[in-house]
């Protein structure tokens, strides 16, 4: 042991320092990753509550009056096609009518005739022509019966397709609506800041205008919260979040229906206090 | 930036600047530690060094044979160090002068304690040896480590004047970075510090003890002349 440290001792002990020193130093710089390295994986995630809620408050006229236009519309289309059918059944009524006293004109008159001649070779003729006549008749009718019977299926089915494809229509419609509607209203929470005198459940409503290219005409304030710094901040917010690029995707038709004057709710609920 | 920076992508994510401050530090943290163990051996040795050798020498042992066992290790390649250097450089003064004859007793005891003298400084400046440098590490690597921090948030600020929209993500990893430079500075000073004093005081310690053996040896020696 005496003999061990004396030849430490002997190149000054050198050596031996520089690997303590070098192991020590990695060591801790080791230790140091290693830390860091855990720390990372039990990092908690922040999530962060909704600050505001910017709802759509449809009070665009154009729509109000194109959905009602709409639905007077379908409203006389269902009439038309009642009225239609109406007709069609009357008509049919009468040509029966008419062909039954044809038939009895002709029976009338054959009678008259046969009845100077041989009686019982009229009455047979008769009995003959009229049973062929009722055949005739009867298989007349089975085909017109028939006939508005494929009819009314098919216009059926014609009104159930049409109604499908619209209902399709709105849905990817709403869809569209919907995520415009999220984009614009992330933009405008990630950009508004409360003043200091926001309290939860204040409400203020904005109504802005837009261009198509997304760009903010006009912001209004529609509903005040009662308290201008709140109302201030929003109008800020909004200013500040606009121009809103992803709008000038959306196709004309519902922008113009639907973004170009829109309201939008200020109202916090995840304040302190 | 939202999952965290590791601290290696900190480290070369750095400025050269501040990578430069780093990597000085870190030298310096290295040769310190080489330095705080190298001395610690030295110096422990010389302590345990200092109380063998005054328990041979006061054990009763005839001086001439401890001059030879000296004589005997050095010639068996072990190193004599510390007191008994000094004891040896004395003793073989003391002898020549003596072997002379004509020299009187006062000029052969002041010739004897001059070759102690002599020798306890060079022992001296063997165990001071690189303890400056501890006390440099110690009082400079604080500095220096400052000096990494300001260019480091220097740079933080500059970038974020560059930026339309100020926020704490694009600042945060320039101060980290420089706030580390200001920690590895002061991870080499501390150690740095506290084994300059450690080692001051050991020194004193075993200095103190090579000169109380000096004036014992000349005493005996002292009265070795005068009971001839």
């Amino acid at each position: 042991m005496n003999n061990m440290f004396n030849n430490l001792v002997i190149f000054n002990g050198y050596p031996f320092s520089v690997i303590v020193a070098v192991t020590f130093h990695s060591l801790i710089l080791v230790l140091l990753i290693w830390m860091q390295s855990r720390s990372t994986t039990e990092r908690l995630e922040l999530i962060q509550p909704t600050v505001i809620k910017a709802l759509f408050i449809d009070e665009n006229p154009q729509t109000l009056n194109r959905q009602a236009a709409e639905r007077r519309a379908a409203d006389e289309a269902q009439r038309e096609l009642q009225r239609r059918q109406q007709e069609q059944q009357e008509q049919q009524e009468q040509q029966e009518r008419q062909r039954r006293q044809d038939a009895e004109q002709a029976e009338e008159f054959q009678r008259a005739a046969l009845r100077k001649r041989d009686e019982l070779e009229a009455q047979r003729q008769l009995e003959r022509s009229r049973e062929r006549e009722r055949a005739e008749l009867e298989q007349q009718r089975q085909r017109d019966l028939a006939e508005a019977e494929r009819r009314r299926v098919a216009e059926e089915a014609e009104n159930q397709r049409q109604e499908l494809a619209r209902a399709e229509g709105a849905r990817t419609e709403l869809e569209l609506i919907q995520s415009a509607t999220a984009i614009i209203q992330l933009a405008v929470q990630q950009v508004w800041n409360r003043p200091p005198s926001a309290r939860n459940g204040m409400r203020a409503i904005l109504q802005i205008r837009m261009l198509p290219t997304g760009e903010l005409l006009e912001a209004r304030i529609t509903e005040s919260s009662g308290d201008p710094a709140f109302d201030r901040s929003a109008e800020n917010a909004v200013y500040s979040a606009a121009p809103f690029i992803e709008l000038r995707n959306l196709p004309i038709n519902i922008f113009n229906s639907n973004f170009r004057i829109l309201s939008l709710i200020f109202q916090p609920e995840d304040l302190l206090n | 930036m939202n999952d965290g920076i590791s601290l290696i992508e900190l480290i070369l994510n750095a400025s050269v600047a501040v990578q430069m401050v780093m990597l000085i530090l870190l030298i310096l943290s290295i040769v310190s530690w080489v330095i705080i163990v190298q001395r610690w051996l030295v110096l422990s040795s010389a302590q345990k060094g200092v109380f063998g050798f005054e328990q041979r020498f006061w054990s009763g042992m005839d001086l001439s044979q401890l001059y030879k066992e000296g004589s005997q290790m050095q010639q068996d390649n072990v190193p004599v160090v510390g007191m008994e250097n000094i004891f040896r450089a004395g003793f073989k003064e003391f002898m020549r002068l003596r072997q002379q004859g004509s020299v009187d007793g006062e000029a052969i005891l002041e010739g004897a304690q001059r070759a102690m003298r002599v020798a306890y400084s060079r022992e001296e400046e063997k165990l001071e040896k690189h303890l400056a440098f501890l006390a440099t590490v110690g009082s400079v690597s604080p500095y220096v480590g400052l000096f990494g921090t300001v260019i480091g948030i220097m740079n933080a600020f500059l970038g974020l004047a560059a930026q339309a929209q100020a926020t704490l993500q694009v600042v945060a990893p320039g101060i980290a970075e420089a706030l580390f430079a200001t920690g590895m500075g002061l991870f080499a000073a501390i150690p740095a510090v506290v084994a300059f004093n450690r080692y001051s005081s050991l020194l004193d310690n075993v200095t103190s003890g090579y000169i109380t053996f000096t004036d014992e040896f000349s005493s005996i020696l002292h009265r070795q002349i005068h009971t001839n």
